[in-house]
C-alpha cells in the first residue's frame, strides 16, 4: 500500500504542478519562495508549492496499511544495521515499528534488531555483518556505510544463503547481489536540486562550500556529486571547500566556522546530510553571516532555522514510509519472494524540497511543534 | 404598583450583579481545584509507573534469564501483566531491549545522553510523526543478565492516554490540555475555540495586557500556578494552570463562558424568573382589582353614594346626623356666612339631663333608651331643622331661613313638654339657642352663645327639681 500511496502522492503533486504551471507558464520552472510558487517534481524530488499544506503534508506519509500479501510464517526475526546512531534513522525505526504493530494485529510476530555504531564506520558495519552470520535471522537489512567495503560482504552473504536487503539512505554498489533496496534512489538528484535552488537564489554567481556526512556513505557522496556537477554548470559559481562532518552536528558547526573564517565572503553552503544544516545554521547564526544554506532532512532544529529564515530550503525524505516498507518487504523476502509483482527491486521514496513558508506546517506534522 | 415595579427592577439588577461576582469567584475556584486534581492524577500515574517498573525489574532478576529471547519474553509478559506502556531496558551500551525489538537508542532517548543514571528521569519526548510522550526512566543499579549490565528501565506514555485518564472529569464546555514551559501544546487537544491547539502563551498575548502576559510567562517558566481571564468575541474565558510536579508540564483547565457561570446563571435566572412571574401576577391582579372597583363605583348610582355618605354621617343609635355631619355642615355654613349668602340661621343646643346617672345606676341599655327618647323629642319639635348628635348626651339643631321664624315658639313648646316630663319622670333636656347676628363670622360663635344659654337652662331645671334619671321607670 505504501508504494501505491506514494505513487498517488507523486501523481497528485505532478497534477498540481501541471495545473499551476499551466496557469503561470511565464514563470521560470522551480522558482522558490521568492519567485512564483511553482511546485516542481524532478525525478523523485518534489518541490513543495510554497505555503501549500497538501504538498507539505504529502512529504511524509504516516498513514500506512499493510498490503494484501499473506505471510507464510507467524514469526519472523530480522537484523538491520545502519550507518550511525542518529535521529534520521530513529524516524525510519518508527515506520518499522508501525509495520511491526500492524503485522502483530494480523497475528504475525516480528522481532528484530536495529543496530548502528555511535560513529559512522564501514569497518564496524562489516564486523556486525560478520557476527550475524552466526545467528538465526530471516533477513538481514543493511544501510550501506561504504559501498566499496560493504557490497562485497553482502555478495558473499547472499552466496552463503543469507537473505540480504538494503534499506533507508544508501544502497549497495551497482551489481551487488542484495535482493532489494527500500529507500532513497535519487540522492544524486536531491543534491542537484538543492544546489540548483541555491544557485538560483544567488543569481548563479558566488562562492559555495559543500558539507558532506560520512566518507564513502553512498547517499552523502551521491548528493555531493549532484551538488558539484550542478555548480560546475555555472561559470560564475565556485566551490571553495568540501568537508565531511562524519554525521556530527558539532563537527558541522566547527567546519562551517572554519570555512567562514577562511572565506568571509562565502555565499552559500550545500549540506548533504541531516547533521550538516544544523551545524552550519548554528555557525552562521553565531557569526552573523548572510550565507545561504540549503540542506537535507527533517531535523527539528533545522526546521526551526528554516522557519526563521536562516536556512533557505530543506530536502525532506519520507523516513516513515521507508521504515514501514522496509519491514513489509523484509517479510516477503524472508518468504523467498523475489522482486517483481510483490515488491520492487528499488523503491521510489520521495524527497520534498520545502521552504520557509512550509516550515511551520512541517514542524507541526512531524513533531506536533506549535 | 409603581413602587413594587421599581423595587422589583432594582432587586433584579442587584441580584444579577451579585450573581456575576459570585460566578467569577466560584469559576476560578472550581478551575483551580479541577486543574490541581488533574495534576495530582498525573503525578499518581507517574509514581505508579515508577513503582511498576521497579517491580518489573525485580521480577526479571528473579527469572534468571539466560538469553535475549528469554529477556524479550519476560519484558513482554511483564508489560502486559503490569500494564506498562512500552516498557524497555537499556544496557550500558545504550542498546534498548523491548518486547519485539532491540535497537541502539542513543539518539532516540534523551536520558541516555548521560553515561550513568543515578536518579529517576522524567521528560517529554517529541516523537517524529506522532503525539508527544512522557518518558519515565529509572536507574537499575547492579542489574545484570548473562554478564550484561543494564543501567535503566523506562516506559513511554502517550500524552493522549494520560488525557484519556482525565476525560472522566471532563464536562461539556470544559477543556483540558498539557503544555510545556513555553506554552507549547503537548497534548494536541483543543483548549476551547480561541486557543485551540496553538501555543497558549503566544495566543493569549493578543488578548491580555503585556504586563500580565509577562507574569504568566514567568509563571510557566518557573512552574508557578496561576489563572488567566480574557474576553474573546464578547465571551469571557477563564483558564487555570497548575504545574505537574516532577515534570516540566503545566496542566491547564479552561472553561469557555463557564459551565459554572451558565449553571449559576441558569439557577439564578430561574429564581429571578419565578420572582418576576409572582410580582407580575400581583401587579396584574391588583390592576384587575382596581379596574373592578372603578367599574363598580361607576355602576353605583348617586343615590347609593348618598346612602353611603348618609351612613357615614348618621348616628347609628338615634338615626339623626352625627358629629361628622355637623362638622361638614359647620364648614359649609361658615363659608356661606363669609359670603353673606345666608340670611337667617339659628343654633339650638340640647343636653340630656341625668344620662350619666342612668348609665351608672340602670345600665347602658337604659342610657341608650334615654338618648333615643331625647332624640325623638327634639326631632318631633324641630321637624324642619337638621338634628345632630354631637356628643353622648348632646344634640344640636340647625335651623335656616324661614324655619327660624318659629324658633321661639318651638322652644317654648319643647320646654313646656320637658317641664311636664319632669313630673312624669321622662326625659329632661336643657335647651339653649341663638341666632345669627351681623357680627357673627362663624357658626361656632352662635353655638357658643347657645351653649351658654343651655347651661343656664340646665341650672334652672335643676332648681326646678329635674330628676337625675336614676329613678326613671324602665
Amino acid at each position: 500500500m505504501g508504494y501505491h500511496h506514494k505513487k498517488a502522492g507523486i501523481l497528485t503533486c505532478t497534477l498540481l504542478a501541471s495545473v499551476v504551471l499551466a496557469s503561470c507558464s511565464f514563470a521560470p520552472s522551480g522558482t522558490g519562495p521568492e519567485g512564483s510558487p511553482i511546485p516542481k517534481e524532478t525525478g523523485d524530488t518534489v518541490e513543495a508549492a510554497s505555503g501549500s499544506d497538501d504538498a507539505v503534508n504529502s512529504a511524509v506519509d504516516f498513514d500506512h496499511e499493510l498490503d494484501q500479501y499473506e505471510p507464510k510464517k507467524d514469526h519472523y526475526n530480522f537484523y538491520f544495521t545502519y550507518k550511525i546512531v542518529h535521529p534520521w534513522w530513529d524516524a525510519v525505526a518508527l515506520g518499522m515499528e508501525d509495520a511491526q504493530r500492524k503485522f502483530l494485529e494480523k497475528g504475525i510476530t516480528i522481532t528484530y534488531e536495529y543496530m548502528a555504531p555511535e560513529a559512522a564506520s564501514a569497518e564496524d558495519q562489516a564486523r556486525r555483518l560478520l557476527e550475524v552470520r552466526d545467528r538465526d535471522f530471516d533477513v538481514i537489512g543493511v544501510d550501506v556505510a561504504d559501498e566499496e567495503i560493504i557490497s562485497p560482504i553482502l555478495d558473499d552473504m547472499v552466496d552463503s544463503g543469507f537473505k540480504v536487503m538494503t534499506f533507508s539512505s544508501s544502497d549497495a554498489a551497482e551489481g551487488c547481489k542484495r535482493i532489494a533496496y527500500v529507500g532513497n534512489t535519487h540522492n544524486y538528484q536531491d543534491g542537484a536540486d538543492l544546489t540548483e535552488a541555491l544557485c538560483k537564489k544567488l543569481g548563479y554567481k558566488g562562492k559555495v562550500a559543500v558539507l558532506v556526512g560520512s566518507v564513502g556513505a553512498p547517499c552523502h557522496e551521491d548528493r555531493a556529486r549532484g551538488a558539484k556537477d550542478t555548480i560546475a554548470r555555472y561559470s560564475d559559481m565556485s566551490i571553495v571547500a568540501t568537508e565531511y562532518d562524519m554525521d556530527s552536528v558539532d563537527n558541522a558547526y566547527n567546519l562551517t566556522k572554519k570555512i567562514l573564517a577562511d572565506t568571509p565572503d562565502l555565499d552559500g553552503i550545500i549540506c548533504c546530510n541531516m547533521s550538516n544544516p544544523v551545524g552550519a545554521a548554528r555557525a552562521v547564526t553565531e557569526t552573523g553571516s548572510d550565507t545561504v544554506i540549503v540542506g537535507m532532512d527533517h531535523d527539528q532544529e533545522a526546521l526551526h532555522y528554516l522557519k526563521d529564515g536562516i536556512i533557505y530550503c530543506l530536502g525532506v525524505q519520507d523516513c516513515y514510509s521507508i521504515g514501514f516498507d522496509t519491514l513489509q518487504n523484509a517479510v516477503k523476502i524472508a518468504d523467498g519472494n523475489k522482486p517483481g509483482e510483490l515488491f520492487r527491486e528499488k523503491t521510489d521514496e520521495i524527497t520534498t524540497v520545502i521552504y520557509q513558508e512550509d516550515a511551520a506546517i512541517m514542524l507541526e506534522l512531524l513533531y506536533g511543534d506549535n | 404598583m409603581s413602587v413594587v415595579f421599581v423595587n422589583t427592577l432594582i432587586s433584579t439588577r442587584q441580584t444579577a450583579s451579585a450573581t456575576n461576582e459570585a460566578v467569577a469567584e466560584v469559576s476560578s475556584f472550581y478551575l483551580e481545584a479541577m486543574a490541581d486534581r488533574c495534576a495530582k492524577t498525573i503525578m499518581n500515574l507517574i509514581n505508579s509507573n515508577f513503582e511498576q517498573m521497579e517491580k518489573a525489574v525485580d521480577l526479571i532478576i528473579d527469572e534468571e534469564i539466560g538469553s535475549e529471547e528469554e529477556l524479550r519474553e519476560a519484558i513482554g509478559s511483564l508489560t502486559s501483566l503490569l500494564s506498562l506502556d512500552r516498557f524497555a531496558l537499556v544496557d550500558t551500551d545504550n542498546i534498548v531491549y523491548t518486547q519485539y525489538t532491540t535497537y541502539t537508542g542513543g539518539s532516540r532517548h534523551a536520558f541516555l545522553s548521560d553515561d550513568t543514571m543515578d536518579k529517576r528521569y522524567i521528560s517529554t519526548v517529541s516523537i517524529y510523526g506522532s503525539s508527544k510522550q512522557l518518558c519515565l526512566a529509572a536507574p537499575t543499579p547492579d542489574f545484570e543478565i548473562a554478564g550484561k549490565h543494564y543501567k535503566a528501565s523506562f516506559v513511554q506514555i502517550d500524552v493522549n492516554e494520560i488525557l484519556d485518564l482525565l476525560a472522566f472529569e471532563d464536562a461539556g464546555g470544559t477543556y483540558f490540555g498539557l503544555y510545556s514551559k513555553n506554552g507549547e501544546n503537548l497534548s494536541g487537544t483543543k483548549l476551547g475555540s480561541f486557543i485551540s491547539q496553538h501555543n497558549l502563551l503566544e495566543t493569549v498575548k493578543e488578548v491580555i495586557p503585556e504586563e500580565s502576559w509577562n507574569e504568566h510567562c514567568d509563571n510557566f517558566s518557573n512552574a508557578v500556578e496561576g489563572s488567566i481571564t480574557y474576553t474573546v468575541n464578547g465571551t469571557d474565558e477563564t483558564l487555570c494552570y497548575v504545574p505537574v510536579e516532577g515534570t516540566d508540564w503545566m496542566m491547564v483547565v479552561l472553561i469557555s463562558d463557564s459551565v459554572i457561570q451558565n449553571r449559576i446563571r441558569s439557577i439564578s435566572g430561574r429564581s429571578l424568573s419565578t420572582s418576576r412571574r409572582q410580582i407580575a401576577f400581583i401587579l396584574i391582579f391588583s390592576f384587575i382589582l382596581l379596574l373592578v372597583l372603578l367599574l363598580m363605583m361607576k355602576i353605583l348610582s348617586k343615590k347609593d353614594l348618598d346612602t353611603f355618605r348618609n351612613m357615614a354621617n348618621t348616628d347609628s343609635m338615634t338615626g339623626v346626623r352625627n358629629k361628622l355631619a355637623y362638622s361638614e355642615m359647620e364648614t359649609l355654613l361658615d363659608q356661606r356666612i363669609r359670603e353673606n349668602a345666608i340670611e337667617k340661621l339659628a343654633v339650638v343646643v340640647c343636653d340630656v339631663n341625668g344620662l350619666k346617672q342612668v348609665n351608672d345606676t340602670l345600665g347602658h341599655t337604659a342610657g341608650d333608651e334615654l338618648i333615643k327618647e331625647a332624640s325623638s323629642l327634639i326631632c318631633g319639635h324641630f321637624t324642619h331643622g337638621a338634628v345632630y348628635r354631637i356628643g353622648g348626651d348632646e344634640f344640636v339643631v340647625i335651623l335656616q331661613d324661614r324655619v327660624c321664624d318659629t324658633l321661639h315658639e318651638e322652644i317654648d313648646k319643647i320646654n313646656r313638654e320637658i317641664e311636664e316630663n319632669m313630673e312624669k319622670n321622662k326625659v329632661v333636656i336643657a335647651i339653649g339657642y341663638s341666632e345669627l347676628t351681623p357680627e357673627d363670622r362663624l357658626v361656632h360663635e352662635i353655638f357658643e352663645r347657645a351653649d351658654q344659654m343651655m347651661y343656664k337652662r340646665k341650672a334652672q331645671l335643676k332648681q326646678m327639681g329635674s330628676p337625675t334619671g336614676s329613678d326613671r321607670a324602665m
